[in-house]
């Protein structure tokens, strides 16, 4: 079928082209006419990452590769929580399923509560004004967080807690029976966390991801705004008592002696905790502003790298810094996949930390030694005057990168239809692969900062150590402006359509630019992205193939294209991959052997999410929280859909 | 100057570029088809409504400059190949099928109208 397609557009071109000449003026002519157990034996999900070890595993095994085919729709509700037209809505929660319960937080940062068997709405909870001002990071969330206490005091109201944060950084608790806000937590239910955190604050921080738990601690992460500013917010990741809502802890990642050079380095993407040991793993930020370093060239261990800590005190117990002085703003964006990892005859506990760079690096999760080996390699030096390109890098040959060191080459079509533009500019910016620094002639950024990885991460089948992680194959073009020109250019602008981010207070402001032609076709050679699976015992890759299929003005492209994807796999022993995140609108089973599309099903526009996946009654369900992200399509949505098999 | 051409197969055509329109316009408007607010169905949309247009003329105007028969052929058998490519990539197996319509009304007139002009020179020829 693809390559039919591939042919099939091949002849396309040359129809309109033929139709240009030809027909166009007959037209003319003519015209003048998108952990904790629920009950009995239902399997819940209750942590973003499906549990706290962020595996997004179900022991599930109704829905197999045989039986897939005949998944229907079991429910659909649209939560109203869309874009309004003037702020785009971005949608990434994963719903959570505990208390025979569904949860799902919104982008206008409500929480909504649905029977996970037909959709029907139990309550809901709004923060009114979550959203914060327009200038914010956006309406963004990505769920919401369960805590249950291990001791419950019957009769008792909040035993049971579901947490959402705002954009204006209130952390809101509430009792999971009946969404009324829990009184002992914080101030009548909210926890201004905006208040712990005054320092270079420029915006409210935002809580567009849920805490992670471990026992009655929430360890709490926020995002900021990296590219306006030299100096932000300084990254600090909270302790707070799930009960409530006390301070216990904070980390800081940024240096005290660096906070009026920098800032952010902040934990936005989701944390994972072992259970066993307390460890919570934090994976941190690149540093403000992102993409010019010379104000900040002191290093700062802690930004950048995953950082384990005891997540009833907060102390760091080992650190891996992944990139050096990053100028890239190579964010370690997902939480780290726990995972006991069995070899020469040892089980080794380790964690996979999936990055922007298509890199796999694994940890033994309790010393931070590698457990597969990491080199320091040379990379380019800047040539912007007062930037110092870090020397090395850290570098992960095994398991196999998820892209190349090199961006692909060229699309030839692209640049054909373009008349070389794609040729021509690559010709002029500056490209020597991974690593190459933002320089003023403009830089390709590879990978860029879609990733390698998003903030997704991957998923582990912890009974074979398979792990499924997917990627994009997208470069992009960093320019850095000198201060001048940029103020010539845009004044006071923080931000400009162009692409451009003022990284105001340093030398340089920043532009960003797509790898597009003229007609907005990438001007790089397909696939665009790819799903690949690991055997993480030997670290060796099964497989790898293109996912998702691009959909331009609604025609689908080859399904040799693959397509960007922005969220992340669950998988289940039954050995299922589930996945949205593909740029048309389709949520899709994979068969975990063999990477082949075993069930699609269209849903209301991109599921930019990771599903969840639990049993309910003895019937297995897999739900999806379809919102769309303007990156992929202008198509966004609030619809909220679970499949099954028919009775 | 005019003559009297073919109207068979013109009301198949016609037929096939409603069926085409009207579901465009519910793959427009409806979430699970994953075509909503496309452009892609609103150009085939269009190319239906001109298919619609070229296939009317063609049947209720029997006589036609040989000029206006030509336009109307070529006209209508690149919107079919158009829109089937379209089709296609849409991923609409129901466009698709109004296209294959379509083209056996296209054959029907064409076939027809070459038949009458051979009955024509026949009869000249008599």
């Amino acid at each position: 079928m693809s390559k039919i397609k591939t042919y099939a557009l091949g002849a396309l071109g040359l129809a309109a082209a033929v139709a240009a000449v030809t027909f166009l003026p007959s037209i003319t002519a003519i015209a003048q006419n998108g952990g904790v157990v629920a009950s009995g034996d239902d399997q819940t999900w209750d942590a973003f990452g499906g549990n706290q070890q962020a595996q997004k595993y179900s022991t599930a095994t109704q829905i197999t590769p045989d039986n897939v085919k005949d998944l229907k729709r079991a429910w659909s509700v649209h939560t109203g929580d869309v874009s309004s037209g003037e702020r785009s809505t971005t949608w990434g929660a994963t719903p959570i399923f505990a208390n025979n319960t569904v949860y799902v937080g919104t982008p206008w940062y409500r929480i909504v509560a649905v029977e996970p068997d037909t959709g029907k709405t139990k309550w809901t909870y709004a923060t009114h004004g979550g959203e914060g001002p327009p200038e914010n990071q956006g309406l963004k969330n990505r769920g919401v967080a369960y805590w249950a206490a291990s001791a419950p005091q019957a009769g008792q109201p909040c035993q049971k807690m579901v947490y959402v944060g705002t954009m204006t950084g209130e952390l809101h608790g509430v009792d999971a029976d009946t969404g009324k806000p829990c009184a002992g937590f914080g101030k009548n239910g909210v926890v201004d966390v905006n208040a712990w955190a005054p320092k270079n604050s420029k915006w409210k921080i935002g809580l567009l991801q849920p805490p992670a738990v471990y026992k009655d601690t929430l360890i709490l992460g926020w995002a900021g705004n990296d590219w306006v500013y030299k100096t932000e917010n300084p990254g600090t990741v909270y302790g707070i008592d799930a009960r409530t809502g006390a301070m216990k802890w904070t980390f800081n990642i940024i240096p005290p002696d660096m906070e009026n050079q920098t800032g952010t380095a902040n934990v936005w993407a989701s944390i994972s905790v072992d259970p066993e040991t307390g460890l919570a793993f934090l994976p941190t930020s690149s540093p403000s502003p992102n993409y010019y370093g010379g104000d900040r060239l002191k290093e700062m261990p802690y930004a950048t790298a995953t950082v384990a800590v005891k997540a009833e005190t907060g102390e760091v117990v080992w650190s891996r810094q992944l990139t050096h002085h990053d100028i890239w703003d190579v964010d370690i964006n997902s939480a780290p996949t726990l995972v006991d990892i069995k070899k020469d005859g040892q089980t080794i506990p380790a964690l996979i930390q999936a990055t922007k760079q298509g890199f796999l690096f694994v940890f033994n999760r309790n010393t931070g030694e590698p457990v597969y080996p990491i080199e320091e390699r040379p990379y380019p030096a800047s040539d912007v005057p007062g930037e110092v390109a870090a020397k090395t890098q850290p570098y992960v040959p095994y398991p196999e990168p998820v892209i190349a060191d090199h961006m692909p080459p060229v699309s030839k079509f692209a640049d054909i239809v373009s008349f070389g533009e794609c040729s021509r500019w690559k010709a002029r910016i500056r490209d020597e692969g991974r690593y190459t620094p933002p320089s003023i002639r403009g830089s390709i950024s590879w990978p860029a900062t879609l990733g390698g990885v998003e903030w997704g991460g991957g998923a582990l089948d912890p009974t074979t150590n398979t792990y499924v992680v997917n990627s994009n194959v997208v470069p992009q073009i960093y320019t850095l402006v000198p201060r001048a020109d940029a103020d010539k250019k845009y004044g006071d602008k923080l931000r400009a359509p162009d692409g451009y981010a003022a990284q105001q207070g340093s030398a340089y402001g920043f532009k960003l630019e797509n790898f597009l032609n003229m007609w907005g076709m990438p001007c790089w050679a397909p696939p665009y992205g790819n799903l690949s699976s690991y055997d993480m015992n030997t670290g060796k890759l099964n497989w790898k193939k293109p996912f998702g299929v691009v959909q331009k003005w609604g025609f689908y492209m080859p399904d040799s294209w693959g397509s960007i994807t922005i969220g992340a796999p669950a998988i289940t022993k039954s050995g299922l991959i589930f996945i949205g995140a593909s740029m048309d609108s389709r949520v899709r089973a994979v068969d975990m052997k063999t990477g082949n599309v075993l069930w699609k099903h269209i849903v209301d526009s991109p599921a930019v999410s990771q599903p969840a996946i639990y049993t309910y009654k003895g019937k297995q369900y897999v739900v999806f929280a379809v919102g769309g992200n303007g990156i992929l399509t202008p198509r966004l949505s609030d619809q909220l859909v679970a499949f099954s098999l028919p009775n | 100057m005019t003559q009297r051409h073919s109207t068979r197969g013109a009301w198949l055509i016609i037929l096939a570029s409603l069926i085409a329109m009207v579901i465009c316009v519910y793959d427009y408007y409806t979430p699970e088809t994953g075509l909503i607010g496309t452009g892609g169905v609103v150009l085939v949309a269009i190319a239906g409504l001109l298919m619609f247009l070229a296939s009317l003329a063609m049947a209720l105007v029997p006589n036609r400059s040989c000029l206006l028969q030509g336009f109307l052929v070529v006209s209508i058998i690149l919107d079919i190949i158009g829109s089937s490519v379209a089709g296609y990539f849409l991923e609409s197996p129901v466009i698709m099928a109004a296209e294959a319509l379509a083209l056996i009304g296209w054959l029907m007139n064409v076939i027809g109208d070459a038949a009458d002009r051979s009955v024509e020179i026949d009869d000249v020829e008599d």
